[in-house]
């Protein structure tokens, strides 16, 4: 019984056309282009203050090298966001939830800034593998420590993402069958099952935006110890 | 788990770096913002002098 829980993961084809396509291609649709005029309408006006806040307050740490990334931050945080958010629409594809996207993601990002702290500043990049203060016996162990959790950081950040989403709509879809087939049989816990359902929901949108931002927050963080 | 499966990594993979480069780019760059206006400065700065002579 709980295996087929995990089918809502399955990458769906309906008339064998992958729905993970659809699920990526159309969300931007409700990005519209804003207009020539200054003043746009509500929606945009929103979108574009939240593109705005969001892009000042990321790059705030980040010294002036950093700031070419900005539309790669500000496009990464708009693509989770609405992956994320969408998703708990009823019967919603949610493409954050496979391992492959977020991992995808995640590598190459995180290569990136590797790669630029290698190739710009090579000696600060090697040194955060050394805590500063570190007494002399421990310095060998730490140094495998350091680069064993520099390795980690793609992998955590993949997994971190799709284990949240995976997570919640997995407790969605269990607690609302439960609640489901609780109704006829003890209407009282049903019910009790449907608040606590609703109230999962709030966190899950919730966890949907936290997750989106904790990923492209780290993303830059890694990126402020190497340019 | 379905999402261990590795048929569509790639696919995957492939799908999304191109919607991530080059559809979500230019809608995110299309927005613009105006200037916050500052304030005025209530004191004017006393004209600095200067002292190195026409050439």
């Amino acid at each position: 019984m709980t295996l087929s829980f995990f089918d809502q993961f399955m990458s769906p084809t309906l008339f064998s056309i992958p729905l993970m396509a659809l699920a990526l291609t159309l969300p931007w649709i409700l990005y519209p282009p804003p207009s020539a005029q200054w003043i746009n309408n509500r929606m945009i006006t929103l979108q574009a203050w939240f593109i705005n806040r969001f892009t000042q307050q990321l790059l705030l740490p980040l010294n002036i090298g950093g700031h070419k990334w900005a539309a790669l931050m500000a496009s990464l945080m708009i693509f989770l966001i609405s992956l994320n958010l969408l998703g708990l629409l009823p019967y919603t594809f949610t493409p954050t939830t496979q391992l492959s996207l977020n991992m995808s993601l995640a590598v190459p990002l995180w290569l990136g800034t590797v790669l630029i702290g290698m190739q710009n500043q090579p000696t600060i990049a090697l040194g955060h593998l050394l805590p500063e203060g570190t007494p002399a016996p421990l310095i060998p162990v730490l140094i495998i420590i350091e680069t064993i959790s520099l390795f980690i950081r793609p992998l955590a950040l993949g997994v971190r993402l799709t284990a949240n989403l995976t997570a919640g709509h997995l407790l969605i879809q269990l607690i609302a069958t439960a609640a489901f087939v609780l109704m006829p049989l003890m209407p009282t816990v049903a019910i009790i099952t449907t608040i606590i359902l609703f109230l999962l929901t709030l966190l899950e949108i919730a966890v949907a935006m936290i997750q989106a931002y904790v990923f492209v927050l780290l993303l830059s963080l890694y990126l402020q110890e190497n340019i | 788990m379905p999402q261990l499966n590795p048929a569509p990594w790639f696919t995957i993979l492939l799908f999304s770096w191109l919607v991530f480069l080059i559809v979500i780019p230019p809608k995110v760059l299309n927005y613009t913002f105006t200037n916050e206006p500052s304030p005025q400065n209530t004191q004017k700065p006393k004209p600095q002098p200067w002292n190195w002579p026409w050439h």
